[in-house]
C-alpha cells in the first residue's frame, strides 16, 4: 500500500473540515457564553431535581404529585375550570411566599399545638410552609373531587398518606414505595403484565444496589427525551407542511442520526463542561431525528381529503393541525418518541464517559477497570429501564381519539 | 327579461385553472381557442377553460363530464379551495378570488359547505361529532350545535347512531353523515363532488330522491358533480357539460335531450333513459274536446316512465291537470312512444335501436326499443 506514497501520486488538496468545526465552536463559545451557560443551568437543573425527586422525593414533593394525579383526572372530567382556580391560587400563593415570606410569619403566629404534633410525628425541626400551602391545595382538590364523587382521588389520597407513613414514621425506604408507584403507572397505561416485570425489575435493580444510579439515568433520559420531543414535534410540523423545509432537513437528520455518537461529545463539552448537561445535549442531538421524521410522516400519511374536509368548512390551519392532523397523526408520532426514548437509552452509556453519572457511569467504570461484574449489572439495570419505558410509551397510543374509535368498531 | 333581479348563488366568469408554472401564458392562448392538447409545449394541464355560469338561489346545478374533464377542479374553485388561474367566482355576490384567507374562511363557514367522494368523514369523531363540525368551526355553543347536528342527522334518517364512529357505518349511512355535516352547517350553498358515485345502484338511487327531498324542503342552493348523465338529468335543475374543460352545453335536461349542442353531447344523450328525463308537461298534446274527464288526471310534472303502466292500461288519453287544478293537457300511449326517440324520432329511429343494447339503465332497454319500431 505504501507503494502509492512515491511516485506520481497526485496530492489532493487537504481541506481543513475539522479545524473549520472547530473554529465555529470557538467562536460561539467566546460570543453566544451567556446563552450556553442559561442552557446549562436550566437543564443541570431539572436533571438533579428530577433525580433527586425520584431518588428521595421530598413530603412537598409527594404532596405535589397527589396533586398533580388528582388535578389532571378532575380536569379531564368537566371540572377544569374548579381546578385551574385552585392551582392558580396555590401558584400566586406560593409565589407570595417566596418573595415576602409572609406564610411563614402567619404561620409563626398561630398556635403552637395546631403543627407540634405533626412535627413530632415526622420528627421534623420546623413548619415548612410551602409543604403546608400544598397541603391546602390538595384538600382543595380533594374537597373538588368530593363533590363530583370521583372516587380514584380518594384512592390516591390513600396511597400518598401510606408512602408519608410509611416513609417518614416507619423509615420504609422511598425505593420500594417507587417500585410499587411504577407498578401502578404499568397498570393504568398498559396492563397487568407490564406491572409484574415493573415490580420484578425494579426489585431486581434494588438488589443489585443500583437503584439511585438507575434514577438518575432515568431523569436524565426523561428530560432529554422530554426537549428532544418539544424540538422534534414542532421541527416535525413544519416539514410536513413545507416540501422544502423538509429536504433540507433530511440530509441534517442522517447526519445527526449517523454521526458516531462519541464525537458530540467534544463539542458538548467544550460548550458545558463535564457532567450531566453536556450527556443531556449529545443525548437531544443524537435520539432526536426519529421524532421528526415519524411527526412528519404521521402528519403527511393523513388522507388529504379529511384536512381539504376541514378547509371546505373554513377552519384555519391551527384548528386542522390540532383537531384532523395531529389526533390522527398521534400513533405515529408516538412509535417516533417511542424511538426518541430507545435512543437516548442507548446514549446513556456514552453520556457515562462525560460524567453524566448514573448507569452510564457504572456501565464505563466496568470497561475501564475490566469489571465484568460491574459491567453486566449496570446493562442490565439499563435493559430493565428500556423496556419499561418502551412498553408504557407503546401503550399511551390506547388513549388516542383514533385508538378510541377503533375499539368502539370492535366493540 | 329582467335579469337584475335576484343576485346568482354562484356565479363562474370567463374561469380558467391551468396547473403548471406557464399558467397564465396559457390561459392566453386558450382565450384564443385553442384546444388543451395544443399547448403541451407549455408543460401545463388546463384543467378548467373558460367556464362561464351562474347558478339561481334555490338551483340544483349539475356539473357533468367524464374523468378528468375539471370537475373537481372547479368545484374546488367554487369554494376557494383552489386559486384560478383568471377569471371571477361569486359566491352570493361577492367576489371571492380577491378576500383574503380569513374572509375566505368565514365565507366557507357561513355560505358553502361541500360533500366529499369518498364522504371525508373524521374517523376519531362520533357520527354527532361529525355532523357538527361546521357549527364547531364557526364557534357555535357545544349545546346549540349537538342540538343541530341532531336534528340534520334525523333529517337524512340516522337517529340512534349519533354516538357512533363512522367506520362502524355502511357506504351510504356515511354519506348521509356528509351530507348531515354539510346540513347542519346551515350554509345556504352545498357543493357536492360525485357526491353518490361511490354508492351501489339501489343506495344510490335513494340518496338522490332524499337530496331531491330535502333540497324541495329546505330550499338550499345545490352545485352537483358527477359523470353520470342519468343521475345528471334527475336531479339538475340546470346541466352544465363539460368537455376537456369547456363547457359543451348548458341547458336543462329537457333542453339537452331535445336540442344537443354538438355531436359530443348528442352522443351522450343517447345513452340517458329518456323516460326517466322527459315529464307529462314536456310531452302533453293541447287538450281535445270530448276529453274522458272519467280519467284519474296526471301532474304535468310526472316523468314517463311512471306513466306508461297507467297509459297502457286506460282506452281514453290521460288528462294532464295541474296543481290549481286546471286542465293542461292531455296524453296517450302514442305520445309517451313517440318521444322517446331522439330529436322527435324520425332521424333518429336507427340511431336509437343501434344504441339499445348499450343503454344502462335497466327499464330503458325495452322502452328504446319500442320507441324505434313504429
Ligand atoms: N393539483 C394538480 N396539479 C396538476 N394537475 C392537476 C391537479 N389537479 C388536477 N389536475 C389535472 O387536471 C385535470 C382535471 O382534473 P379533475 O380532478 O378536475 O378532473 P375530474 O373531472 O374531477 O375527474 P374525476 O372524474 O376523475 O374526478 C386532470 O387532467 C388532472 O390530472
Ligand atoms: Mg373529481
Amino acid at each position: 500500500m505504501s507503494a502509492y506514497t512515491t511516485g506520481d501520486a497526485v496530492t489532493v488538496p487537504q481541506v481543513p473540515v475539522g479545524e473549520t468545526f472547530e473554529l465555529v465552536i470557538n467562536w460561539l463559545r467566546a460570543n453566544l457564553s451567556a446563552l450556553f451557560d442559561l442552557i446549562g443551568e436550566v437543564i443541570g437543573t431539572s436533571v438533579r431535581t428530577l433525580s433527586d425527586f425520584l431518588s428521595e422525593p421530598s413530603a412537598t414533593q409527594l404532596t405535589l404529585l397527589g396533586c398533580a394525579i388528582i388535578a389532571v383526572g378532575l380536569a379531564t372530567r368537566g371540572r377544569a375550570r374548579a381546578v385551574t382556580v385552585a392551582v392558580a391560587a396555590y401558584l400566586a400563593l406560593y409565589l407570595v411566599e417566596a418573595l415576602t415570606g409572609v406564610l411563614a410569619s402567619v404561620i409563626g403566629s398561630l398556635p403552637g399545638g395546631l403543627f407540634y404534633w405533626a412535627m413530632e410525628l415526622f420528627d421534623a425541626g420546623y413548619v415548612f410552609p410551602p409543604l403546608v400551602l400544598t397541603l391546602v391545595l390538595l384538600v382543595a382538590l380533594l374537597s373538588i373531587a368530593a363533590q363530583r364523587q370521583w372516587a380514584p382521588a380518594g384512592v390516591v389520597a390513600l396511597a400518598w398518606l401510606l408512602v408519608l407513613v410509611g416513609q417518614h414514621i416507619l423509615g420504609v425506604q422511598f425505593e420500594l414505595f417507587a417500585v410499587l408507584i411504577f407498578a401502578a403507572l404499568a397498570i393504568l397505561i398498559s396492563g397487568w403484565r407490564l406491572a409484574v416485570f415493573t415490580v420484578l425489575g425494579f426489585l431486581l435493580i434494588i438488589s443489585m444496589d443500583r437503584w439511585l444510579e438507575a434514577m438518575s439515568t432515568l431523569a436524565l433520559v426523561l428530560v432529554a427525551t422530554g426537549l428532544a420531543v418539544a424540538i422534534a414535534i414542532p421541527i416535525g410540523i413544519l416539514a410536513a407542511y413545507s416540501n422544502r423545509v423538509s429536504a433540507v432537513l433530511k440530509p441534517i437528520l442522517d447526519f445527526m442520526q449517523t454521526m458516531p455518537a462519541f464525537v458530540y461529545l467534544i463539542p458538548a463539552i467544550a460548550f458545558f463542561g463535564v457532567g450531566q448537561v453536556p450527556g443531556v445535549i449529545a443525548t437531544i442531538v443524537f435520539a432526536m431525528p426519529p421524532g421528526v421524521r415519524l411527526t412528519e410522516l404521521g402528519i403527511r400519511q393523513v388522507d388529504q381529503e379529511l384536512v381539504e374536509a376541514g378547509e371546505a368548512f373554513g377552519a384555519p390551519n391551527m384548528q386542522i393541525l390540532r383537531g384532523i392532523q395531529l389526533p390522527l397523526a398521534l400513533t405515529t408520532i408516538m412509535a417516533g418518541i417511542n424511538q426518541v426514548i430507545m435512543l437516548s437509552l442507548s446514549m446513556v452509556v456514552i453520556a457515562g464517559m462525560v460524567g453524566a453519572g448514573g448507569l452510564g457511569n457504572v456501565v464505563y467504570s466496568g470497561i475501564a477497570r475490566a469489571d465484568v461484574v460491574l459491567g453486566f449489572e449496570g446493562g442490565v439495570a439499563v435493559v430493565i429501564l428500556a423496556i419499561f419505558l418502551d412498553r408504557l410509551t407503546a401503550s399511551v397510543t390506547r388513549f388516542s381519539p383514533a385508538a378510541r374509535a377503533k375499539r368502539m368498531t370492535v366493540g | 327579461m329582467t335579469e337584475e333581479e335576484t343576485v346568482p348563488a354562484v356565479r363562474a366568469d370567463r374561469l380558467y385553472k391551468v396547473f403548471g408554472k406557464e399558467g397564465p401564458r396559457a390561459v392566453d392562448l386558450l382565450s384564443d381557442g385553442r384546444h388543451r392538447d395544443e399547448i403541451s409545449e407549455l408543460n401545463v394541464t388546463a384543467a378548467v377553460i373558460d367556464v362561464t355560469f351562474d347558478v339561481e338561489p334555490g338551483e340544483i346545478f349539475v356539473v357533468m363530464g367524464l374523468s378528468g374533464s375539471g370537475k373537481s377542479t372547479l368545484i374546488r374553485m367554487l369554494n376557494g379551495l383552489l386559486e384560478p388561474t383568471s377569471g371571477v367566482v361569486e359566491i352570493d355576490g361577492t367576489d371571492i378570488t380577491t378576500l383574503p384567507s380569513n374572509q375566505l374562511r368565514r365565507l366557507r363557514s357561513q355560505h358553502v359547505s361541500m360533500v366529499f367522494q369518498h364522504f371525508a368523514l373524521f374517523p376519531h369523531r362520533t357520527v354527532l361529532e361529525n355532523a357538527a363540525y361546521g357549527l364547531e368551526v364557526s364557534k357555535t355553543p357545544r349545546a346549540e350545535r349537538r342540538e343541530k347536528a341532531y336534528h340534520a342527522l334525523g333529517l337524512v334518517g340516522l337517529e340512534g347512531w349519533e354516538n357512533h364512529v363512522p367506520e362502524q357505518l355502511s357506504g351510504g349511512m356515511k354519506q348521509r353523515v356528509g351530507l348531515a355535516r354539510a346540513l347542519t352547517a346551515e350554509t345556504d350553498i352545498i357543493l357536492m363532488d360525485e357526491a353518490f358515485s361511490a354508492l351501489d345502484p339501489l343506495i344510490r338511487r335513494d340518496m338522490q330522491t332524499q337530496l331531491l327531498e330535502l333540497q324541495a324542503s329546505l330550499g338550499k342552493t345545490v352545485v352537483f358533480i358527477t359523470h353520470d348523465l342519468n343521475e345528471a338529468m334527475l336531479l339538475g335543475d340546470r346541466i352544465c357539460m363539460l368537455r376537456d374543460g369547456r363547457v359543451a352545453q348548458i341547458g336543462t335536461a329537457e333542453e339537452i335531450l331535445n336540442a344537443p349542442a354538438d355531436s359530443y353531447v348528442a352522443n351522450f344523450v343517447e345513452d340517458v333513459d329518456r323516460s326517466r328525463v322527459l315529464t307529462a308537461a314536456s310531452v302533453m298534446l293541447p287538450p281535445s274536446e270530448g276529453l274522458d274527464s272519467s280519467v284519474a288526471p296526471v301532474h304535468p310534472d310526472t316523468t314517463l316512465a311512471n306513466l306508461f303502466h297507467r297509459a297502457s292500461r286506460s282506452p281514453a288519453p290521460l288528462p294532464v291537470v295541474d296543481d290549481s287544478g286546471r286542465l293542461v293537457g292531455e296524453l296517450d300511449g302514442s305520445a309517451l312512444l313517440a318521444a322517446l326517440a331522439p330529436n322527435g324520432g324520425e332521424a333518429g329511429g336507427a340511431g336509437v335501436s343501434g344504441t339499445g343494447t348499450t343503454v344502462t339503465a335497466e327499464p330503458g332497454r325495452p322502452v328504446s326499443k319500442e320507441g324505434g319500431r313504429p
